[in-house]
């Protein structure tokens, strides 16, 4: 594959690759060298990519373990950025409703990270990234009722525990 | 949109049988609502609120400013050596004809010396020559002398012969 043809092909992912991994990192300097790290990696393998049913799925794929990798190797921890739901808009709220909906950011976002990282990456990949079931299944390389399967968990396991929350009346 | 269909749309998406489009809309739904909602609705607004929220990510950064990006290094192409060949043909070429010039050059400086002078003085010359014309003129005469004995001796084989 010439230099021509890769960057009309591949680097217009890079805008959902790295959306892709600031997800799953939380962290824009960390997602921006994976990104670059997975172009590089998709490069040194493009021989491959004539053979390949979807070059999106494969650039994801790619970026999710290279992600991942990464999330082992600096020990990251599921609650580590827990502080960016924090930060989200605050447009049209009293500092108190601010502070409320800051807390019930946070509390989802802790809801999401403590899944099972394959249900974890499932519920991403389907709810933020808004990937349909086959592509989730072309990047995650399962089959489609796995996906669908450990998508229904996900969410399952999110839901009790905001009915936890409501039990508790923090909402 | 009416709370019943969220109702609908909500119970499609916990058994994840909703679709896409079906999923954005409940996203838009709780992320535009404002005040209270009925209870068993309040249920999945901070999950769809969060998911709203988190479709705010930083500006793409730009790649490869601390490194060249691999796809615009040059790419050296190796071509088989015949494919080359008229880069061989031209350098034999140069070769013969520079081998040629170098021939062309000592012949004619060999030429050059053939006519050179030998003396300067143009007298001196003059006796030279005149010296080297009469040794061969002496030496002429000495090979026709004896030619002439080898010419009778011809005649005289040829009569004791008969052939006259």
């Amino acid at each position: 594959m010439t230099s021509s043809a890769f960057q009309s092909l591949i680097l217009p992912y890079r805008q959902k690759l790295y959306c892709f991994a600031y997800r799953l990192l939380g962290n824009e300097e960390d997602a921006k060298d994976v990104v670059q790290d997975a172009f590089i990696r998709v490069w040194n393998n493009r021989e491959k990519m004539p053979e390949l049913q979807s070059l999106e799925a494969w650039c994801m794929r790619i970026t999710r373990n290279l992600a991942l990798d990464r999330l082992k190797s600096r020990k990251y921890r599921a609650t580590d950025d827990l502080d960016r739901a924090g930060e989200l808009p605050a447009a049209h709220h009293t500092p108190l409703q601010h502070a409320e909906k800051s807390d019930v950011m946070r509390r989802v976002h802790g809801a999401i990270a403590r899944l099972p990282e394959k249900f974890r990456t499932v519920l991403q990949l389907r709810d933020m990234d808004g990937l349909s079931y086959q592509e989730i299944a072309d990047t995650l390389e399962i089959g489609l009722p796995e996906v669908k399967i450990n998508l229904h968990r996900a969410r399952k396991q999110v839901r009790e525990q905001l009915q936890n929350l409501q039990v508790y009346g923090i909402q | 949109m009416e709370y019943n269909d969220i109702r609908t749309l909500l119970g499609k998406y916990w058994a994840c049988e909703s679709t896409e489009e079906e999923e954005e809309a409940l996203r838009v739904f709780y992320a535009g609502h404002e005040g209270a909602l009925p209870a068993d609705l309040q249920e999945a607004a901070p999950l769809f609120r969060y998911f709203h929220d988190c479709s705010d990510v930083p500006d793409m950064p730009e790649l490869f400013t601390d490194r060249p990006a691999p796809w615009d290094e040059p790419v050296t192409i190796v071509r088989p050596i015949w494919q080359n060949w008229m880069k061989y043909a031209a350098a034999v070429l140069v070769a013969g004809g520079l081998l040629y010039s170098a021939d062309s050059f000592r012949d004619k400086q060999a030429d050059e010396l053939a006519f050179r002078d030998t003396y300067s003085d143009p007298k001196l010359a003059y006796e030279q020559t005149q010296r080297a014309l009469q040794l061969l003129s002496k030496n002429l005469n000495r090979g026709k002398t004896q030619m002439e004995k080898i010419g009778y001796f011809s005649e005289a084989t040829e009569k004791v012969q008969g052939k006259n």
